[in-house]
């Protein structure tokens, strides 16, 4: 699905400088557009606007908090937000570039953090040394294997991922409630949650774990952002390399533009589609463990009710597949996920109206409506040597428009 | 862990040098408010599910003279308490913390979760913030482990559903005993959320109650796995209909409404839960009634009287929070037998005076 | 062991296949929406969308006229106007369907939650009258049969309405020249073009058909099986009709059977009372059962060949 292959146009190198404001023109001019129909939506309603945002600025990035929020603390719930959206933005991409739409990402979130309680919790007085360790790497590997059963399945019968991993999401919600409603997992009581992973078992906090220190008029332990964030980013950073520097990224990518092609230039189909599906499984159950180690310290029911792995959908389509866009995008919507809440709370407004925002922030990329817009005004028409119609987004999922600068030299 | 505090130190004052670039707000800043500030954060449910949470944004609407709880429409907010109430939906599990915390920070007098599911984040929270005080409905102040951290600021709000329900379990008891139900099957059946403490204390009653009252009948429990999805619990309770259910108590919120449907479809009668739901369908003889909306409105009231006592509060038919309501007349026009009204009336005596107690968990026959 | 016979035991009674009918028409709509859609080239995965959003207008419009049937053709025509979105941003301005698709999903969560918020505030929404629900029709004669009557012939009217769309979608498909069309323009749209076949006309008209009967599950739903409406309320049958469409390798059906599957599953959920086994594992069987299935019977499923390919007139 959605292999849309366009034919890239060779254009001129740009300098750096000018490619990243050309680059993040089109997302930023999204957001703007989304602001725009989303505060038309909320006028039309009756409530006023300007409110609405002045809540989301506040909760989102600490901005302009009128009724006395804590800037830090808002910006720091932002992150917390966004460390899982990165990673399984990560596990959304990857596939992309393959051409496999991986809908899993829930799933295989929800097998990492499946795992990665099982083992802080069974093995609590491992060192951490030890412990930490294998809580990620556990949560990886279910992460991996949850996926690899679609990708398996795709490359041996030719079950479609998308099926395939629908399924799955809904096997590992279930097996989730399954585990800590009268389960394994559950503790002697009557409580839908694992009991709390080993102290050693979790992620540190960047600040001291101590409500008596107070940092920026609150105490240390309010500020829950932890550094699961470095593995965030380290996860995005081995997503590009891999992507582009080495041969399985090849691999991907030629399987993305063209299956014939990758056949053509040697790429085996079938280990291609199992090693990818099986890292970017590994990258949404990591997302998971992190979660457990980093923020939860146990299974809960908020996992019910969790959302992370579709949101992170749509970040990876807003970060246009590449690692920055998916870290940007991710940090968008976290923002955005704590600015509704403080929306609601200061302006009344439901904090529904975020995803109203969300979806106009992904339609209008992917349409270019701005693009569209700006052509329509005289005289822009001949400056902009943009493409004569339809979007630089039409592509953005296989990004089979965007050829890398060193393609070749990294083919095997 | 001293020496490695400094370095978290060092790391925390370069990952929030973004933040001091940003400027903070000083706390100080706020306007001087007349009243105490009340926060109300709900659970995933959200605000419209009809029943749980929208009970407790009609306590806090008592109490409210101003506020977001008054400003967003449809309820009515009668200033009782003369507080400002505020209140957010809590669309995932990931926002139980931020919401509570963004209360505490905002310096709120009383910051009230709605909901079992909440406690280790109320737990976490109130644990932060000693000089402001909490209530949380049906729970504790927890730990990760669900152990009550006994906090001096936290106060926990808790009903004894299965008075309730086995005030209801009562009726469907004795009108199978005598014989006044649409084929007198002798089969009644319960439609739960999730299977969760406040959603079994409530079946738990109602078993009981139907078992003491009539030792031969048949007692079927299911779960729809969902609080929102009305179709669901319709699907449960068909299927208790189709094994000879001819009661329906529905305990799984806006979810439950369907099971309530299902009755009215298939003529037999259906209990309500949480609030009245005598206008959910015409089968609906009874609800099994839990005051969410007394219990914060009492809360606010300690809050504003400073009587704020930490601890469990239990609201029950000692303090008329917990009961039944008649509703719809039976299938044949009429009212409830007055001799069947008597007996559950003595029973709620029984049960408020001690010589009755309805077990919380459900009883296994 | 006594899981396994409790299902054996519902397996022949005539009350669960009713039930599974009734489940599978909910799915069925709009898999037959996502066919269409696909067959004439546009990726379609906002079936969950269109269908809230058609449970939410249903609801509104019940409450206000008062009648079901234009309660229905209003929820038709919001799914259709989704559906519009849709279209426009996929053929119009030739966005990435499956991006558009997540928007659309997206939006109708939050639209309809938002507007039920600034319309009702915390009031109920409000529920709809046995009267002014879409009915349920148990055909005289047909209905008493044994067995076969209640599962086929004592049904809301909108299983039969889903039964006669999944035969007339199949004729239209497949046995007339707008049929042959539709796939041509899926598969070859270029060549379809050169035939003097309007491509965007019957793109368009496939995408706003899938809207239409997606708006319509979600009257089914909204006022047909449940009679008010609760956030959030599809939970995810959007993402299984999508499922069923390419279980049933883009044929409606092909798409009928998923269903079925699907809704037996749920089926014997429902019965979770009598079944003595846990709920959750009980829960997770439907989606078990269709990975089996998908590795060990159907095998490959491959998309019209055109699928997810905007189309630009005379171009490439």
């Amino acid at each position: 699905m959605g292999t849309g292959a366009v034919v890239a146009r060779p254009r001129r190198r740009l300098p750096v400088i000018g490619r990243l404001v050309r680059g993040l023109a089109a997302p930023l001019g999204s957001v703007l557009f989304a602001f725009v129909v989303g505060g038309a939506i909320v006028f039309a309603t009756g409530a006023n606007p300007l409110d609405a945002y002045q809540g989301l600025l506040c909760g989102g990035v600490g901005l302009a908090c009128a009724q006395g929020e804590n800037s830090a603390l808002q910006i720091s719930n932002s992150i917390v937000y966004a460390i899982p959206l990165i990673m399984c933005g990560v596990s959304v991409a990857l596939p992309f570039r393959a051409g496999l739409f991986n809908i899993g990402a829930e799933g295989q979130l929800l097998a990492g953090t499946m795992a990665a309680t099982a083992v802080g919790v069974h093995f609590a007085e491992w060192p951490t040394v030890v412990l930490l360790p294998a809580v990620l790497i556990s949560g990886a590997v279910a992460g991996a294997l949850w996926a690899g059963i679609a990708g398996v399945l795709k490359a041996t019968t030719g079950a479609h991922e998308v099926v395939t991993t629908i399924m799955l999401n809904y096997a590992a919600q279930w097996l989730l409630r399954y585990l800590i409603i009268g389960g394994p997992l559950q503790p002697p009581g009557e409580f839908s949650a694992s009991a709390p992973i080993g102290s050693n078992a979790r992620l540190p906090t960047f600040l001291p774990n101590d409500s008596a220190v107070i940092v920026f008029g609150l105490p240390a332990t309010v500020y829950r952002v932890h550094t699961g964030l470095i593995i965030a980013i380290v996860a995005a950073a081995v997503f590009a390399v891999l992507l582009w520097r080495t041969s399985l990224g090849y691999e991907i990518r030629a399987l993305g533009q063209s299956q014939k092609a990758a056949r053509y230039a040697g790429v085996s189909m079938r280990r291609t589609i199992i090693v990818t599906m099986l890292i970017a499984g590994a990258f949404s159950g990591l997302a998971g463990a992190v979660q457990i180690a980093g923020v939860d310290h146990g299974m809960t029911d908020k996992y019910f009710s969790d959302t992370t792995g579709f949101d992170a959908i749509a970040v990876a389509l807003l970060g246009l597949g590449s690692a920055l866009g998916i870290v940007l995008a991710a940090v968008l919507f976290g923002a955005l996920h704590s600015g509704g809440a403080v929306m609601q709370s200061d302006a009344g407004i439901s904090s529904n109206l975020v995803l109203v925002l969300q979806a106009l922030i992904l339609f209008s990329i992917a349409a270019n409506f701005l693009g569209a817009i700006v052509r329509q005004i005289p005289g822009v028409r001949g400056r902009r040597s943009a493409p004569p119609s339809g979007a630089p987004a039409t592509a953005l999922v296989t990004e089979s428009a965007t050829a890398p600068p060193d393609e070749s030299a990294v083919s095997t | 862990m001293k020496h490695s505090q400094i370095r978290y130190l060092g790391l925390a004052a370069a990952a929030l040098l973004l933040v001091a670039a940003c400027g903070s707000t000083p706390s100080a800043g706020g306007t001087p408010s007349p009243t105490l500030k009340v926060g109300l954060v709900t659970d995933t449910g959200g605000l419209n599910d009809q029943s749980f949470n929208h009970l407790a944004a009609v306590g806090l609407a008592k109490a409210a003279s101003t506020g977001t709880i008054c400003s967003v429409g449809g309820l009515q907010c009668s200033g009782g308490l003369n507080v400002k109430g505020d209140v957010v939906e809590s669309k995932t599990g990931d926002e139980y913390v931020p919401n509570l915390t963004n209360f505490a920070t905002k310096g709120y007098d009383l910051v009230i979760g709605n909901g079992f599911l909440m406690q280790p984040a109320m737990g976490t929270v109130a644990k932060q913030f000693p000089n402001i005080k909490f209530a949380i409905v049906d729970g504790y102040c927890t730990d990760a482990s669900f152990n009550d951290l006994k906090l001096s600021n936290c106060m926990d709000l808790l009903f004894k559903e299965q008075e309730s329900g086995a005030l209801v379990g009562a009726i469907a008891g004795l009108l199978e005993k005598a014989h006044k139900a649409p084929k007198n099957t002798n089969v009644i059946g319960a439609v739960g959320g999730v299977s969760i403490p406040p959603v079994n204390h409530y079946i738990a009653g109602y078993k009981w109650a139907a078992e003491m009252v009539d030792p031969g009948v048949k007692v079927l429990v299911g779960y729809s796995n969902d609080f929102n999805a009305a179709d669901k619990c319709k699907g449960v309770a068909n299927s208790q209909i189709g094994h000879g259910a001819e009661f329906i108590f529905q305990v799984a919120g806006g979810c439950g409404l369907g099971a309530l449907q299902a009755a009215g479809q298939a003529k037999v009668y259906g209990f309500g839960v949480d609030a009245d739901q005598k206008g959910a369908d015409a089968s609906v003889i009874a609800s099994a009634l839990k005051k969410v909306d007394v219990a914060v409105y009492t809360a606010i009231q300690a809050v504003v009287q400073s009587k704020f006592a930490s601890g469990e509060n239990r609201f029950s038919l000692q303090n008329d929070a917990t009961g039944y309501q008649l509703d719809n007349p039976l299938s044949d026009g009429t009212q409830l037998p007055a001799d069947i009204k008597a007996a559950v009336d003595k029973l709620a005596a029984d049960i408020k005076s001690g010589a009755q107690t309805p077990p919380d968990t459900i009883p296994t026959t | 062991m006594t899981a396994l016979s409790d299902i054996l035991h519902l397996l022949i009674t005539a009350s669960l296949w009713q039930s599974v009918l009734a489940l599978s028409a909910l799915l069925l709509l709009p898999a037959l929406g996502g066919v269409i859609s696909e067959r004439s080239g546009v990726v379609n995965i906002a079936m969950e969308g269109m269908m809230l959003t058609g449970a939410f207008f249903a609801v509104y419009a019940d409450l206000h006229l008062h009648n079901p049937w234009l309660a229905a053709l209003v929820a038709m025509f919001a799914g259709g106007l989704m559906a519009l979105i849709h279209a426009v941003v996929s053929i119009r301005f030739r966005a990435d369907q499956i991006v558009s698709g997540i928007a659309i999903n997206i939006f109708a969560a939050g639209l309809t939650v938002f507007l039920v918020n600034r319309v009702y505030g915390l009031q109920d929404v409000g529920h709809i009258n046995t009267s002014e629900s879409l009915p349920n029709i148990a055909l005289p004669g047909l209905s008493s049969i044994p067995f076969v009557g209640q599962v086929f012939f004592d049904q809301n009217v909108i299983v039969y309405v889903a039964l006669i769309l999944l035969v007339l979608t199949h004729i239209v498909l497949f046995r007339t020249r707008l049929g042959l069309r539709i796939r041509a323009v899926g598969e070859h749209p270029q060549a379809a073009d050169t035939a003097g076949v309007n491509v965007f006309r019957l793109r368009y008209g496939a995408v706003i058909t899938s809207g239409i009967l997606s708006g319509l599950a979600g009257a089914y739903l909204a006022i047909g099986i449940s009679n008010t409406f609760v956030p959030n309320m599809t939970d995810g049958r959007g993402y299984i009709a999508l499922a069923a469409m390419i279980f049933g390798k883009w044929t409606p059906f092909g798409a009928f059977v998923a269903c079925l599957i699907f809704g037996l599953g749920e089926a014997i959920y429902y019965n979770n009372s009598i079944i003595h086994a846990s709920p959750y594992l009980l829960s997770a069987l439907p989606y078990l059962l269709t990975l089996i299935v998908l590795a060990g019977v159907v095998g490959r499923s491959s998309p019209p060949a055109a699928d997810g390919i905007p189309y630009v007139a005379g171009g490439e």
